[in-house]
């Protein structure tokens, strides 16, 4: 059934949310830890979109093919290993390579995301069910920054990381609990 | 789910929890590394740790460790200072702030025993019951006794010298885990050298401190001009009833560096059971975070600042105040994270009788080399030459600069240049800068400011031999 996948993905996406929530607006700081100035945020963080943008295409067609499922599991869970490579980042060329990996693992889950959503929500009441996914989404990203930075304040960078890894890595288990049609786009539980 | 579903996830979190605990290994074998800086936020470096000190034995463990990887050890309290006094390239960072128990209070001798990282504010809240007041501190209260120790600070109260005067006597850990008693009668060389000394002699665990008698003031407020100045404070000094005074002279572009105000804290009969003595708190700390900001930032915020002063003085002409309230003055309006500024202090100690040349020299250098100068508070700093570093060798006026400036390159560069113009300005009225601030002096300014730099230096390696403890504005000027 659409309505139990979609409340499996929004607990899924939620959780996720949540743990790159908590990082995202905090990790460049970990570059300022290793001595980088704002060129160098600006050249990591912009790499991180340049490097999804032309993936979301390549991404989203694949999806129609083998399924979202796939992709969104290898996106929080790829998301989740690189977050476990940050602490031990000691240069600002592994920020660098680690912000392209990123990407390529963000394209995945922004673009079957909303793929998903499209398949999941019904012709007529899209933009309510949209409106509800969202709801949540802004409210668990909200929480995550204010419990982020209640973490890097008391604790230390390398432990938002792994934490925020943690989540990633359940979002995908949760994730699990929706059931897929192969080929394209239907979903049941 | 499927049983292929389910042997999936099983795997999938097998290999998780593997990569997990992986990382966490890698992680706790890698050399560890954590940037430190002061509220200055100019000078910076990647230390090893920083170790919250509780106990005496931890700070004994901390050296042991330190030692044992080869590891040097700086000692920090609030980090107030701005030139890299409190930590040091890879070295073990002591933050003493949780080492705050008071260890005694003798109301009968006036002497309370407090550990290195009581605040004065925690001071001023266990001897205000009883009356009794702090004879030297900073103006205001945030600041750990053990950081004012190795600093030296002094204060407002006109009677009194550096901080050095009112120390009886302290005990210190040294690079063996030893630990010492100092004090006027007993290793009186490790008292002159470790107060003022930038922890750099070892770490100073308790300090027993001379107290005074809590009393009732009234202020006063005076209008004058700097070329005044010298005469009136010497006769508020020499009158014996000024508690404590502090000087401003203007920043604004309407009066620059010639308009003063003085408020006397004047002894008066008000019994201090009539007075208020509960301590205050803070007030209207946005109202006056607001002003400072537009006095950081416009020159007609420094104007109207500099008249809204005036307005409130007036409004508390003759109004009594205890010493203890008048010695913890609002601070929360100070702090300032700005991304790219920062606030920065200097400190200049002038001879008395020349403090209108130097204010004249001031003027026209900063016409020429403008720098964004927020305010300039003016204390007078009687001859208090006791600790090695001493910066007052003769009765002075110390002029505190609040300069706001970004920490851009160039631009602190520029203000090296500046700094260097203004300390050769003091040096050249006889006088000296603080050391406590920016490291932007010259050596050659160093060393003339500090002629017993070299006697530092012997009495440092005297009970420090292996340099265990050392920081970056050592670093810098003394290795």
């Amino acid at each position: 059934m659409k309505a139990v996948a979609m409340r499996y993905v929004m607990l899924s996406q939620n959780v996720m949310t949540l743990g790159s929530g908590i990082v995202f607006p905090f990790y460049l700081i970990s570059i300022k830890e290793i001595g980088g100035d704002f060129t160098q945020y600006g050249i990591a963080y912009g790499l991180f979109t340049i490097c999804s943008a032309y993936l979301n295409g390549y991404f989203g067609r694949s999806s129609d093919r083998f399924g979202r499922k796939p992709f969104l599991l290898l996106g929080s869970w790829g998301m989740a290993a690189l977050f476990l490579l940050f602490p031990l980042v000691t240069s600002i060329w592994q920020v660098y390579a680690l912000q392209v990996a990123m990407g390529v693992f963000g394209a995945m889950q922004r673009t079957c995301e909303k793929a998903l959503l499209a398949d999941l929500t019904e012709e007529g009441r899209r933009g309510e069910q949209i409106g509800r996914y969202h709801m949540g989404l802004s409210l668990f990203s909200g929480l995550a920054v204010i419990a982020g930075g209640f973490l890097v304040d008391y604790f230390t960078l390398d432990l938002i990381f792994y934490f925020g890894s943690v989540l990633l890595f359940a979002s995908g288990l949760v994730l699990m609990r929706v059931q897929e049609k192969s080929g394209r786009a239907g979903m049941e539980t | 789910m499927t049983a292929r579903a389910r042997l999936f996830t099983a795997v999938a979190v097998i290999l998780y929890a593997g990569a997990f605990a992986l990382s966490l290994t890698v992680r706790s074998a890698m050399p560890r590394g954590e940037e430190a800086t002061d509220v200055g936020r100019i000078v910076s470096a990647k230390v090893d740790k920083t170790v919250a000190v509780r106990t005496t034995e931890d700070v004994a463990a901390a050296i042991r460790e330190a030692r044992r990887e080869g590891r040097k050890v700086s000692v920090a309290g609030t980090r107030h200072s701005m030139g890299g006094q409190t930590f040091y390239e890879g070295a073990v960072v002591l933050d003493m702030r949780r080492y705050d128990d008071i260890l005694d209070l003798d109301t009968a001798a006036k002497k309370i025993t407090v550990q290195s990282g009581a605040t004065w504010e925690k001071v001023q809240e266990v001897i205000n019951p009883h009356h009794l007041s702090i004879r030297v501190m900073q103006s205001q209260n945030i600041f750990t006794v053990g950081g004012s120790l190795g600093t030296n600070i002094h204060g407002r109260d006109p009677s009194e010298g550096s901080l050095i005067e009112t120390v009886d006597s302290f005990r210190l850990m040294t690079e063996e885990g030893k630990i010492m008693t100092a004090s006027r009668s007993e290793n009186a060389d490790l008292f002159r050298a470790a107060i003022g000394g930038y922890g750099l002699l070892g770490v100073i665990l308790d300090a027993t401190l001379r107290l005074t008698d809590d009393v009732v003031y009234t202020q006063h407020t005076s209008l004058l001009d700097y070329k005044e100045f010298p005469d009136r404070l010497r006769a508020s000094v020499e009158s014996g009833s000024t508690g404590l005074v502090i000087a401003r002279i203007s920043t604004a572009p309407s009066g620059f560096l010639r308009e003063m105000y003085m408020t006397e804290y004047m002894d008066s009969s008000i019994p201090l059971a009539d007075a208020d003595t509960r301590l205050n708190g803070e007030r209207a700390v946005e109202l006056t975070r607001f002003v400072y900001g537009l006095q950081r930032k416009y020159g007609w915020g420094k104007n109207m600042s500099w008249s809204l002063q005036e307005r409130l003085f007036r409004s508390n002409e003759g109004k009594p105040i205890t010493r203890n309230n008048a010695m913890r003055p609002e601070s929360g309006f100070l702090e300032y994270r700005d991304a790219q500024k920062s606030d920065l202090l200097q400190e200049y100690f002038v001879p008395l009788d020349r403090y209108p040349e130097f204010v004249d020299g001031l003027r026209t250098l900063l016409r020429e080399e403008p720098i964004n100068l927020v305010n300039i508070t003016v204390r007078y700093m009687p001859r208090s030459d006791e600790s090695l570093l001493a910066y007052s060798r003769q009765d002075s006026a110390a002029l505190v600069l609040l300069i706001n400036e970004k920490r851009s390159p160039a631009r602190l560069e520029r203000l090296k240049g500046v700094t260097q113009k203004m300390i050769g300005l003091a040096e050249q009225a006889g006088g000296t800068y603080y050391l406590t601030y920016q490291p932007f002096a010259s050596k050659e300014q160093f060393r003339a400011a500090y002629p017993a730099a070299d006697g530092f230096k012997a009495a440092k390696l005297a009970y420090d031999k292996e340099s265990l403890f050392m920081n970056e504005w050592y670093a810098e000027y003394l290795r």
